[in-house]
């Protein structure tokens, strides 16, 4: 299967709406059979793509700190209240 | 109708309707502002407002037509005190005058509200609310800040709501006070600085929980509303409830109507974006299928149809009329032969019929002249005294004329 290069500035709809674009096209089954292969390689490695975009995010809940005019830290956040003193999020 | 005292005598229609222009002539009566508190309040199902405005000494029958009352923003209700803007008129039916109102304006925020309707008429006519300026809330959402109270509601519930649909999204939090003086500039510093410093946040909340007028104020000052207009990152104002609106919300590219619903309508339902995706690549797995059924389909039937234009089937088509060919001409000509066979055979009979042997077998018998063989004929043939031969059946008898006899005919 070709290999997509993940491109960190493509937004996650972009490779979706193509991905939906390249349905659309084998759906309408007007291709070649090479043409529609590649599409399906393409179409293939987007979702592939997709998927890893949702998953690239690290779930993290970070506190700003600034401590200046340019200085600032991130630390964990955690809820003051008692509620939370699970730490559940 | 004259009394005997001479003096006029009106009836009680004609007064009122005096009184009545009395009312309708002066000019304070006509447009004034009446502060008092509100008693007896009922609204009718046809939508107009029927109270009483009183304070401590007196009291005055109100009334509020529809087509007023639904301009206002909050509900009036009993011992709510209020300014009242309208005429003073008389109601003829029980001569009495009353106020009907055009505006009700709770009283104590009249001057912030005031306030509000000025800034906000200022920032309108400057554009910063206008729709072109929106900067849409973008649909990847890996990362986004929040601008508010670490310690309320409105964290607590973006959080758990961020978390349930996103599972792994970052979220950065701004802690910033939500009300007081300072609210205002603190929150409006933190717009900047994250502009500033970051440039992978996808969007920022800012907002609060519920409160009162006074406790919400800060999302109703300029240098806020500035800040948001100014911001690269695009800003979701999410300040109380559902009918609280700010200038805040009115400067900011989206508008939730709580915390909560920002977090449930910015952040993606990551359950339903793989599911999306589990579709589309089910989609695709098909089309390529049909996709090559299709072609595969149209193969077998253009296999089908080469075999049937082949030189093959040509050449055989050949072999097979040659055979015919052969077989028709093998038939024809046995049926010559037999026909010719029958015709030899019937000539033959025929020839059979005439050979003068079977003649000469029935009985008959030639004569024939010695020497020569002649065949006698006729009796001029032959004369007195020459030979001749007689042939029968199984032999010949030699002879001699005698005598010649003519048969007359």
């Amino acid at each position: 299967m070709k290999k997509e290069k993940i491109d960190k500035n493509v937004p996650f709809e972009d490779y979706l709406s193509k991905l939906e674009s390249i349905v659309k096209k084998l759906e309408e089954g007007e291709l070649s059979l090479d043409e529609s292969v590649k599409l399906y390689e393409e179409g293939m490695g987007i979702s592939k793509i997709c998927l890893e975009k949702l998953d690239s995010t690290k779930k993290k809940i970070e506190e700003l700190v600034i401590k200046g005019e340019d200085k600032y830290l991130l630390k964990p956040f955690t809820m003051n209240d008692k509620e939370n003193k699970s730490n559940e999020f | 109708m004259n009394t005997n005292t001479g003096a006029m005598i009106y009836s009680v229609s004609k007064i009122t309707q005096y009184i009545k222009n009395i009312f309708s002539n002066d000019d304070i009566l006509q447009d004034a502002w009446v502060l008092g508190e509100i008693s007896n309040f009922k609204l009718h199902s046809s939508g107009h407002m029927y109270f009483i405005l009183k304070d401590e000494n007196s009291q005055i029958r109100c009334v509020m037509f529809r087509g007023n009352s639904l301009h206002l923003n909050f509900l009036p209700r009993d011992g709510l005190k209020v300014k009242i803007r309208g005429s003073i008129s008389v109601y003829e039916k029980r001569v009495e005058y009353q106020l009907y109102a055009r505006e009700i304006l709770e009283a104590g925020k009249g001057e912030l509200y005031l306030a509000f309707e000025k800034l906000k008429n200022t920032l309108k006519e400057e554009g910063l609310f206008l729709e072109k300026y929106k900067k849409p809330i973008p649909f990847t959402r890996k990362k986004f800040a929040v601008i508010t109270s670490p310690t309320g509601a409105a964290i607590r519930d973006i959080i758990s709501i961020s978390m349930r649909r996103f599972s792994n999204i970052h979220i950065v939090v701004v802690p910033a006070l939500v009300q007081g003086i300072n609210a205002a500039s603190d929150i409006a510093y933190k717009i900047d600085f994250l502009n500033q410093h970051f440039n992978d946040i996808d969007f920022i909340i800012i907002g609060r929980g519920g409160g009162s007028i006074e406790e919400l104020w800060a999302f109703n000052e300029e240098i806020l509303a500035r800040s948001i207009f100014k911001s690269k990152i695009p800003i979701v104002s999410a300040v109380g409830h559902e009918t609280d609106f700010t200038i805040s919300d009115f400067a900011a590219d989206l508008r939730s109507p709580t915390p909560s619903a920002a977090a449930e309508m910015n952040i993606p339902d990551k359950n339903q974006l793989l599911n999306n995706i589990y579709t589309i690549k089910d989609k695709l797995k098909l089309s390529i299928i049909r996709n090559h059924e299709k072609k595969l389909e149209k193969l077998k039937y253009l296999n089908k149809n080469l075999r049937y234009l082949s030189p093959e089937n040509k050449i055989n088509q050949y072999y097979q009329f040659i055979d015919e060919f052969i077989y028709k001409s093998k038939n024809t000509l046995k049926n010559n032969i037999k026909i010719i066979e029958e015709k030899i055979k019937k000539d033959l009979q025929r020839l059979d019929a005439l050979n003068p042997w079977s003649v000469i077998k029935r009985g008959y018998s030639v004569c024939r002249k010695i020497p020569g063989y002649q065949i006698v004929k006729k009796i001029e043939d032959i004369k007195i005294a020459d030979n001749f031969e007689v042939i029968i059946s199984n032999g010949r008898l030699l002879a001699k004329v005698d005598k010649k006899e003519e048969r007359q005919s």
